[in-house]
C-alpha cells in the first residue's frame, strides 16, 4: 500500500493536442479518490498514465515515494479494472484471476491459493472453472477486481467499472465496492462520469475538467462550496439553477443585493466584493415557494412527479432557462400556468463572476 | 401474388391496377414504389378512348406490360442460373454418371460402356500414379501449406504492432501474389530457379557456397513447387489473420500488458488463442487448395519438358506432379474420362475426410469462447 503523487503531470499526443495540463494531486495512502468529469476531460487518461498505458509527456508520477514514470506497467505496482472487463474468453475465470501470478512465475500452489483467497472475498468461488462468457454482467465485474486484488497491488485503478452494468446491479456493486476499500483498504482510484459514483464512493472527488482539475475535496465540500460554476453544475441532480443577475442600483448598506431582470431583487447578507457577480447559483433543494408578491415573481411551467418529491419547473421574467424547485409535497392549488414566489435560501447562495469563478460562498 | 387478369371495364381503373400490380411483383421491400407507378399510371391513362373498342387494345398492352415487369427479374438473375446448370451443376452430374463408365470422349455418347465401381477399384489399387501424385500433394501440401500459417501468423502480429499508418501499403504488398496470374509468377520464378542463370543458385551458392543446384531434379521439384506456392499464400493468409487481430478487443492487450506479459507472451497467451476461428478457416481452406493445388506445379513443371510446350506432365519421374495433374492427364492426355472422373470423386472424398479432421482439431472449440 502506498500514496501517489502527480507532479505537474502533462499529455500531449503526438499531433499536438494537449489533453492534461499539468495537474498536481497528492493521493493519501488507502484513500479512495474519485475521477470525476465530463467526456473527454482527461480522467481516463490520467488514469491510464498512472497504470502505464499512456505516456507521461511531462511532470512525474509518484507510486510511494518512487518516480515511476518509465518503469514497466506489470512493475508500478498498480492494478488495473477496464470498463469492459478485459477477462481473457478462452480462459476460466480461475485462469482469468491468476494469469498475472502465472507470467510472474509463482508456483502452481501459490496461484491457487492467492486466487482462492481472492475468490472468498468476492464471493465467486463456485465460479472460478467458468468461462467468461456464461457469467453475468455482476459477475464478470467481480472476476475483474479479482484478477486485480490477486496482483496485491498498492493501488487499484478503476476505469469506469459500472458502466456496462444495469442500474440496479450498479447500485449493488457500488455498496460492495466500499465495502471492498473498507475491507482491503488499499489507495484507490477510480474514474467515472457519474456524479452519483463519485458523491457516494470517494473520500476526495477530483473534479476534471478540460484537462485540468477544477477541484479536489470531500464530497460535500464540492457539493456545498463549489469553487466554479462548472463544479457546481456537475454535481446535483436536477442541475443547478443558474440565475443571470446584476448588483441591485440600491446597494448602500453594504450587504450584496442583487437583481434578476425583472423577476425581483434578492438580498445577500455578505459583503459587496470588487468583482462584479453576472450569475447565482442556487440549488433547486434551496428555493422555498412563498406567496405572490414576496421573492421572485414566476410562472409553473412544469411538476414533475418523483413519488418521494415534486420538482417544479417556473419560468422567471428576463432568465431564460427554467428554474427547478424541489418540493417535498405537492402545495394545494399548484398548477402549471400558476404564478408563484420563489424565495432562495440566501445562506446556500453560490454567485460567481463572469470568469465562473465562485465568489465568497456562504 | 395473383394479379386481376380480366380486363378492366376503362383504361384509368386499368393503370391504377397496373401501379399496384407492378409494385407488388416488382417493388416488394422497397419505398419508392409509387414514384415508379405513377408514371405507369400516368403513361396508360392519357389516351383517352373516344369509344368502347378502344378499350381492349390499351387493357392488352397493360397486360403485356405486367407479364415483361414480373419477368425481368428473373430475367436479370438467369445468366448465372444458366451458365451455373451449363457448367456448373451438369459437368458436375454427369462425372459422376462418367466415373461408373468406360468412354473415350472422342466416340461419342454411344461409345460409354458401363463397368461398375471398376474406376473406383482400379484407382485406389492399381493406379501407381495416382497414387504418386497424391503422395507428391500430401508433400508440397505440407511444405507449402504449414509455413504459410507458421509464418503469416507472427507476421500478422507484427504487422499488428509494429505499422500504424504503413500497414495497409504493406499488406497491400504481401496481398499481391495472390491476385497475380499464376502463369506469370510460375515463369518467373522458372527463371529464378534457372540451374546457370538464376538468383537462388547465386544466392544458395553465394551464402551457402553450395553447387548449382538443377531444381526440376526429381529430389528437389517438389520444394521448388512449395516454395511458389508458400510465396504465392502467405500474404493472404496475412491477410486473414490480421483482419482477425484487429477485432481483438485492444482492452485485452492491455490487461495483459498490466498483468506482465511480454510481447511473446500477449502472442501466445492471447493473440493466438482468440485466433482459433481464424486458424480453422485458413487451414481448412489450405487443406482444400493443396489438394486441388494445379496451375503452379503445371505451369512450372512445363519448363522441364524443354519442348516449348505451357503444359507439364509433373517433370522428370512425374515428381512433382499434383492429384489434380492426374486428373487432367487422364482425362485429356489419355482420354480417359471414366477414370478421370473416378480419381476427381475420390479427391473430393479426401478432401472432405481431410476437412472433417480439421474440424475435430481446431473446429471444436471455436465456439468456446
Amino acid at each position: 500500500m502506498a500514496g501517489l503523487s502527480l507532479r505537474n503531470v502533462r499529455k500531449t499526443y503526438t499531433d499536438g493536442t494537449d489533453v492534461i495540463h499539468g495537474i498536481d494531486l497528492e493521493v493519501q495512502d488507502g484513500e479512495f479518490l474519485v475521477f470525476v468529469g465530463p467526456s473527454g476531460c482527461g480522467k481516463s487518461t490520467l488514469l491510464r498514465m498512472i497504470a502505464g498505458l499512456e505516456d507521461i509527456t511531462g511532470g512525474d508520477i509518484l507510486i510511494g515515494g518512487e518516480r515511476i514514470n518509465d518503469v514497466e506497467p506489470s512493475r508500478r505496482g498498480v492494478a488495473m479494472v477496464f470498463q469492459s472487463y478485459a477477462l481473457y474468453p478462452h480462459m476460466t475465470v480461475a485462469e482469468n484471476m491468476g494469469f498475472a501470478l502465472k507470467l510472474a512465475g509463482e508456483s502452481r500452489d501459490a496461484i491457487g491459493a492467492a486466487v482462492g483467497r481472492a475468490a472468498e472475498i468476492l464471493q465467486i468461488s463456485h465460479l472460478l472453472d467458468k468461462r467468461p462468457k456464461t457469467l453475468s454482467g455482476g459477475q464478470r465485474q467481480r472476476v475483474a477486481i479479482g484478477r486485480a486484488i490477486v496482483r496485491k497491488p498498492r493501488v487499484f485503478l478503476f476505469d469506469e467499472p459500472l458502466s456496462n452494468l444495469d442500474a440496479a446491479l450498479r447500485v449493488q456493486m457500488r455498496i460492495e465496492l466500499a465495502r471492498l476499500h473498507g475491507e482491503i483498504g488499499n489507495t484507490m482510484i477510480y474514474v467515472t462520469h457519474d456524479q452519483v459514483e463519485a458523491m457516494t464512493l470517494g473520500d476526495r472527488i477530483a473534479l476534471f475538467n478540460a484537462g485540468r482539475i477544477e477541484q479536489v475535496g470531500r464530497p460535500l465540500d464540492l457539493y456545498e462550496r463549489p469553487a466554479s460554476r462548472f463544479v457546481a453544475g456537475f454535481l446535483g441532480s436536477p442541475r443547478m439553477n443558474f440565475l443571470r443577475c446584476e448588483p441591485a442600483p440600491s446597494a448602500s448598506t453594504g450587504s450584496l443585493r442583487l437583481r434578476l431582470g425583472d423577476a425581483g431583487e434578492i438580498s445577500l447578507n455578505r459583503p459587496v466584493g470588487a468583482a462584479v457577480p453576472v450569475a447565482l447559483g442556487v440549488r433547486p433543494e434551496h428555493i422555498s415557494l412563498t406567496r405572490t408578491g414576496d421573492g421572485l415573481r414566476a410562472r409553473v411551467e412544469l411538476l414533475e412527479h418523483l413519488g418521494d418529491s415534486v420538482i417544479m419547473y417556473a419560468s422567471l421574467a428576463g432568465q431564460r432557462d427554467p428554474v427547478a424547485v424541489r418540493l417535498s409535497a405537492h402545495p394545494d392549488g399548484l398548477e402549471p400556468g400558476a404564478t408563484v414566489g420563489l424565495l432562495p435560501q440566501a445562506e446556500h447562495v453560490a454567485i460567481f463572476d463572469a470568469a465562473g469563478r465562485a465568489m465568497s460562498s456562504a | 401474388m395473383a394479379l386481376p387478369v380480366s380486363p378492366p371495364p376503362d383504361p384509368d381503373q386499368d393503370a391504377a391496377l397496373a401501379s399496384r400490380g407492378a409494385g407488388d411483383g416488382l417493388a416488394e421491400g422497397t419505398t419508392n414504389v409509387p414514384a415508379s407507378t405513377s408514371l405507369i399510371a400516368e403513361d396508360l391513362a392519357s389516351p383517352t378512348p373516344q369509344h368502347s373498342g378502344a378499350v381492349a387494345r390499351p387493357a392488352a398492352a397493360s397486360r403485356r406490360r405486367l407479364t415483361m415487369r414480373k419477368a425481368a427479374p428473373y430475367l436479370f438473375i438467369s445468366p448465372f442460373f444458366i451458365l451455373f446448370l451449363v457448367f456448373g451443376l451438369f459437368p458436375l452430374l454427369f462425372s459422376i454418371y462418367v466415373s461408373f463408365f468406360q468412354w473415350d470422349a472422342a466416340t461419342g455418347l454411344g461409345g460409354m460402356e458401363w463397368v461398375g465401381i471398376d474406376n473406383y477399384a482400379f484407382v485406389l489399387m492399381q493406379d501407381d500414379w495416382f497414387h504418386k501424385s497424391l503422395y507428391n500433394t500430401a508433400w508440397m501440401g505440407i511444405a507449402g501449406g504449414l509455413p504459410q500459417h507458421l509464418v503469416a501468423l507472427p507476421l500478422a502480429f507484427f504487422l499488428h504492432t509494429a505499422f500504424g499508418r504503413w500497414r495497409n501499403t504493406f499488406v497491400g504488398i504481401y496481398f499481391l501474389p495472390f491476385i497475380t496470374s499464376t502463369v506469370a509468377i510460375s515463369l518467373v520464378f522458372t527463371s529464378l530457379f534457372s540451374r546457370e542463370f538464376g538468383v537462388v543458385n547465386a544466392m544458395l551458392g553465394a551464402l551457402l557456397h553450395l553447387e548449382n543446384i538443377d531444381w526440376w531434379q526429381p529430389q528437389y521439384s517438389k520444394t521448388m513447387i512449395s516454395f511458389v506456392v508458400w510465396w504465392r499464400y502467405v500474404g493472404f493468409n496475412t491477410v486473414l489473420y490480421l483482419s482477425a487481430i484487429q477485432t481483438i478487443p485492444r482492452d485485452l492487450f492491455e490487461a495483459a500488458i498490466m498483468d506482465g506479459a511480454s510481447r511473446w507472451q500477449q502472442f501466445r497467451h492471447i493473440t493466438l488463442p482468440m485466433l482459433k476461428p481464424m486458424i480453422y478457416f485458413a487451414v481448412t481452406l489450405t487443406i482444400i487448395g493443396s489438394l486441388q493445388l494445379f496451375e503452379e506445379p503445371f505451369v512450372l513443371t512445363a519448363a522441364s519438358a524443354g519442348d516449348g510446350r505451357m503444359s507439364g506432365s509433373g517433370g522428370i519421374d512425374q515428381a512433382g506432379k499434383s492429384a489434380a495433374m492426374h486428373v487432367f492427364t487422364t482425362g485429356f492426355g489419355e482420354n480417359d474420362f471414366g477414370t478421370a472422373s473416378a480419381v476427381a470423386w475420390i479427391l473430393f472424398m479426401i478432401i472432405a475426410l481431410m476437412t472433417m479432421l480439421n474440424n475435430r482439431l481446431l473446429g471444436r472449440d471455436t465456439e468456446g469462447r
